[in-house]
């Protein structure tokens, strides 16, 4: 027993609790500082021009491909169950109840501001973020991170970055895709149905107009930042695995707790503050 | 007129080496190597060895003593300066280890591409004249898991060699046990040592079949007294 530990033990336990909360306390917010001030690093490196050096660019590329490409069937088909469930729940009790005028605002808050962007980024961190999870939990037990410090190459520019910016933009097209194939699909299934007898340009209309200018800024930028947190979250959780005595099967649940408790904080940070 | 004293690529002073693996006593390494001088350093233990690697390439700090690169000491230098310095040098190690999210061939090229700016077809005939020269027919364009081990160890020496790096440092027990790379290791670190490189090979055995035809101007080995000079059987 370290002499920390002893010295703790001798003292009475509403102190001994004190102190356990204390030290938890201590450790989380030092933890979150360090992932702040890592994601306020990779922000300004990415607006550095020297940053984008060859390799870095056909990084990003090649994630950007994995992001926005590869994860099209997953973002429309999610889009078509969304639209579903928002055919069979929203609208349907929207015109059971002869309120329909009220589908517009309905898409928009449910939709546009908290669905896209949580379901974004649960479909990036599923697709490309367990990828660079285990990608990255490699990077220190099997040798490259030092071959990498031995060849100069900064881990920070050729590892995040082009993640960082690749999850942030393919998560604004996935978005852009999931919202799209949503609405496209919630209308021909609620035409379909006879619930709505209007056109689809009277649909986008109501929709259009139930949007304030926040709506065209914020879901977005949600999205941007959601990615980028996702990425940067896989990253630290994969890099920090120095060993094998770390298992890469508990990896992957591990950066998803993680992944989704900053889905859900920035979430709910950007409804907080917009 | 007196010559101006050459300016040493790489020196070790008063090193200490301290955890060693078969050894209970900490080792005070010095060593001066000029521009275009090749070394041999015997260190039987590989943990060692890649200790030694570590401190001479500033990745870790030396216990006492300081490690210089072309006169800076590694220690003065922040983590970004280091990465920027290690440009300059070219490292035949780890020759079993490769990115598992890059192929071979992006692996070789990716420290050139990433410090310079020569355009990629430039170093892709570079290295494939580099492949050539170790025996390849060519880059492999493979994944790691894809390429025989046979061909990954030379395309590692690729690697190491490629461009005009001051310094080139190998250490890698497989290279040692690979008779058949002892010509062509011999003809590059020749050419690099013309070209003005500085060479540290840091073998198991100095009567490694790989290193027989290498022209050494300094033939030592890690002992419990530092580094020793010795006289290499042929």
């Amino acid at each position: 027993m370290s002499v920390q530990a002893e010295r703790y033990a001798l003292r009475p336990w509403p102190r001994r609790a004190l102190a356990r909360i204390g030290a938890a306390t201590i450790a989380g917010t030092s933890r979150l500082l360090l992932f702040v001030s890592f994601a306020t690093t990779v922000a300004i490196a990415a607006f550095r021009r020297e940053a984008w050096r060859v390799p870095v660019w056909v990084e990003f590329k090649r994630v950007l491909h994995g992001v926005a490409v590869r994860s099209l069937p997953t973002a429309i088909v999610t889009g078509g169950l969304m639209a579903f469930a928002l055919v069979t729940q929203a609208i349907y009790w929207l015109a059971q109840t002869g309120t329909q005028g009220l589908v517009g605002p309905v898409i928009v808050i449910v939709l546009i501001r908290e669905l896209v962007p949580i379901l974004v980024g649960l479909i990036v961190f599923g697709r490309s973020g367990t990828a660079t999870l285990i990608e990255l939990g490699e990077a220190h037990p099997r040798g490259w991170m030092r071959l990498f410090e031995i060849q100069g190459l900064d881990p920070l520019a050729l590892l995040v970055l082009p993640r960082a910016v690749a999850f942030a933009l393919g998560s604004f097209c996935l978005g852009t895709i999931l919202l799209a194939s949503t609405l496209l699909g919630s209308y021909l299934l609620a035409y379909g149905l006879e619930l709505i007898a209007y056109s689809f340009w009277d649909f986008a209309d109501l929709v259009q107009r139930s949007m304030k200018v926040q709506d065209f800024i914020v879901p977005p930028i949600k999205c941007i930042v959601i990615g980028y947190l996702v990425a940067l979250t896989c990253c630290s959780t994969g890099l920090a695995r120095r060993d094998d005595s770390d298992e890469l099967q508990r990896l992957v649940p591990r950066g998803f707790v993680r992944s989704a408790l900053a889905i859900l904080l920035v979430n709910t940070m950007f409804d907080l503050v917009v | 007129m007196a010559l101006a004293p050459r300016r040493s690529v790489l020196s070790l002073h008063g090193v200490t080496l301290a955890e060693r693996h078969f050894s209970t006593r900490p080792a005070h390494l010095d060593l001066e190597l000029p521009r275009g001088e090749v070394a041999l350093v015997q260190v039987e233990d590989e943990s060692d060895a890649a200790t030694l690697v570590d401190l001479c390439l500033g990745l870790s700090d030396p216990v006492g003593g300081n490690v210089r690169f072309l006169g800076v000491d590694w220690q003065s230098s922040t983590p970004r300066d280091r990465f920027a310095r290690r440009r300059r040098i070219g490292a035949v190690v780890q020759t079993d280890v490769w990115p598992s999210h890059l192929t071979v061939l992006e692996s070789v090229l990716v420290a050139h591409l990433y410090h310079f700016k020569q355009p990629r077809a430039e170093v892709i005939a570079d290295a494939t004249e580099l492949a050539r020269l170790f025996g390849l027919p060519g880059l492999p364009v493979g994944r790691r898991e894809t390429t025989p081990q046979r061909a990954l160890v030379r395309a590692a020496c690729v690697r190491g060699f490629l461009g005009s790096p001051d310094l080139i440092v190998v250490q890698d027990q497989v290279l040692d046990q690979s008779p058949d790379l002892a010509v062509p290791m011999a003809q590059a670190i020749s050419a690099a040592r013309d070209r003005g490189a500085t060479v540290l090979w840091i073998t198991a055995s100095l009567a490694a079949q790989a290193a027989q035809f290498v022209q050494a101007n300094h033939e030592l080995r890690l002992g419990d007294h530092g580094l020793v000079q010795v006289r290499r059987l042929r």
